[in-house]
């Protein structure tokens, strides 16, 4: 108490200092000047398909067009390969929702072994998993190039979706989730009742952790989403490919980014390509958003008490 | 009867951890002894097999500078995100933290520009036609695309897509680790007459320390395996510009182009050996897991 009011009162002191305000001014100004920086890129996406080509390189690069610009940009985005740009939206949802069920429901089972039971060698278990979680996923396309060809499974929709089923780092933090959130007391008492390992999972365990999941649901989304090596070298064809792929081939087909290409058989310049890129943003945008939180639980997780 | 019990609970952690098991076999190992055979096995330049395909990386021509590439990217990377990270992260610390909230979103937004994205976005953030940076370019003498998009700035460039992906989010999570700090040490701390640099710099950032090295590893890890960026840039955008860049991009072009894929292959696992290395240490010399691996020797004990 009696410390506390001393320390107040230092606080006080040190923010009525003179030669406090400027310092206080100068860290305002970095941390503001930091965030207009990272909006910028955005705020540019968002409003770039608004407004024609000729628009985007005379007007103010964040002035904004008109509704219909988005209308048109679309329209004009149909035009290549007779909407090939659906087939990506379509098989960019499907395969991130199978990904994004199968990896959390495998993780949580998986993380919830490793905590609660008495699953034999845990700690090589645990630390293969550590291992292939901190290994970038990028390492693995080439074997995994390797394997799937040899599986027969090259130019499919599964060469894309089982990888991104695999998902350690979702395993340690259920495992980080189930050992210290819930109190082991919790489990032994259900076990005392007489339930099982599958019962305790359900009923005890599970009801608890909807935290968990969205954990779970917003990490795998994140890397499944915006995919591009892996997809990019074990699909050929348009109509299985994702939106990230999709974009990198508007890049090349179109004149958006590289006029002496087509230029003028298709009406997919800037605007058209801003809004494909904005269509794979946005929803990675909106999910770090809306986890704010749950982000710096996440990545810290096992080290960081809550 | 207690015995019985054991066996069951065994019994139903295995099924539980069963299925990610099978996808770690499936997606991780077999994959790795899969690349690993074709690495040593014989192809056309090394028609014995062994490390053969290993020689022939390393004494490609286009090895050598996609490595020092890679390194002088890191090189500028890494300190950059350092020194931002840190530095952001302790200034936010320094405010109240309910006037952090729009400033923290802000610093989220680049997140969702990355891979083929970020390509695009920065494409048109470094073109002065269409730039809203164009003013800031031109004070440095960028006016046309072709000042900007050339080898000798692909580093600086990558460098840059790379940083703003990833710093806002690490600033995030940083401030957040700053944010666990107790209450008490950094009273005690006050009162003792520390300062806001002594506060900073000998109490907050020796207590941040090891998720700073946590995130220089992770962030070593993803940028020595750097393809997308470079790829696209040099397969549409600019033609050639940054062809065989980076090592990924080599393994990419031995495997795809050249028909070598036992070159590839051994390229592919000469980076994995540095990734599974950096994990190791990561996990057995930094005390980043210990909490998580020790209370499992003690529930075994």
């Amino acid at each position: 108490m009696m410390n506390n009011s001393i320390a107040m009162q230092t606080r006080r002191k040190a923010r009525l200092r003179p030669q406090a305000i400027p310092a206080k001014v100068a860290v305002w100004t970095v941390m503001i000047l930091f965030a207009i920086f990272s909006v910028i890129p955005m705020l540019w996406l968002v409003l770039a398909p608004s407004k024609t080509q000729r628009q985007l390189q005379q007007e103010f690069p964040l002035s904004f067009g008109s509704f219909q610009g988005y209308v048109d940009s679309w329209n004009n985005l149909m035009v290549f390969q007779d909407g090939r740009i659906v087939d990506w939206i379509i098989n960019s949802i499907w395969y991130s929702a199978v990904q994004v069920s199968v990896a959390s429901i495998v993780a949580l089972l998986a993380g919830y072994a490793l905590a609660a039971t008495r699953i034999p060698l845990r700690r090589t278990l645990l630390i293969t998993t550590l291992v292939a979680m901190i290994v970038p996923q990028v390492a693995f396309v080439l074997p995994l190039f390797v394997e799937i060809t040899a599986l027969g499974l090259y130019n499919t929709a599964w060469a894309i979706i089982l990888p991104g089923t695999f998902f350690p780092f979702g395993v340690f933090l259920s495992y980080i989730y189930f050992t210290t959130t819930i109190p082991s007391e919790l489990y032994d008492a259900a076990k005392i009742d007489g339930a099982g390992d599958w019962a305790t999972f359900f009923r005890v365990a599970m009801p608890l952790s909807w935290g968990l999941v969205g954990m779970l649901a917003f990490f795998s989304f994140q890397v499944n989403w915006i995919n591009f090596f892996l997809p990019y070298v074990v699909v050929t064809s348009g109509e299985v490919l994702t939106l990230p792929v999709g974009l990198g081939i508007l890049f090349s087909s179109t004149p958006a980014l590289s006029p002496q290409v087509g230029a003028n058989v298709l009406p997919i310049r800037a605007p058209e390509i801003a809004l494909a890129g904005m269509m794979i943003a946005i929803p990675i945008l909106v999910v770090f958003v809306a986890s704010a939180r749950v982000l710096v639980r996440g990545v810290l997780a096992g080290s960081v008490k809550s | 009867m207690r015995l019985k019990a054991k066996t069951a609970a065994r019994i139903n952690g295995i099924l539980m951890f069963l299925p990610y098991f099978v996808l770690l076999v499936m997606f991780a190992v077999i994959p790795i002894i899969m690349a690993f055979n074709v690495s040593i096995g014989p192809s056309r330049l090394s028609p014995g097999g062994g490390v053969g395909n290993y020689l022939f990386v390393l004494n490609d021509f286009r090895f050598l500078s996609a490595l020092a590439n890679v390194g002088l990217f890191l090189a500028i990377y890494l300190p950059a995100m350092l020194i931002v990270v840190a530095g952001l992260s302790l200034l936010l610390d320094t405010i109240s933290s309910k006037y952090t909230v729009p400033l923290r979103l802000a610093y989220l937004v680049p997140a969702g520009i990355t891979g083929s994205v970020a390509i695009l976005v920065w494409y048109f953030m470094l073109e002065p036609s269409y730039s809203p940076f164009a003013p800031l370019l031109a004070e440095f003498g960028l006016t046309e695309g072709t000042d900007i998009f050339n080898t000798s700035n692909l580093i600086y460039i990558f460098a840059l897509m790379a940083f703003f992906t990833g710093a806002g989010n690490w600033i995030v999570i940083q401030y957040g680790s700053l944010q666990s700090i107790p209450d008490e040490v950094l009273e005690a701390a006050r009162v003792d007459g520390a300062n806001a640099f002594q506060l900073a710099f000998q109490i907050k950032l020796p207590m941040i320390r090891k998720y700073l090295i946590y995130m220089l590893i992770l962030v070593f890890a993803a940028g020595l395996q750097i393809f997308v960026e470079p790829f696209l840039i040099s397969s549409s955008v600019y033609p050639g510009l940054a062809k065989d860049w980076s090592l990924n991009q080599l393994s990419y072009t031995l495997a795809f182009t050249g028909s070598n894929l036992g070159a590839a292959t051994a390229l592919s696992m000469m980076l994995m050996l540095v990734m599974v290395g950096l994990a190791l240490i990561v996990i057995y010399r930094t005390d980043f897991f210990d909490e998580a691996v020790v209370k499992t020797e003690k529930e075994r004990a």
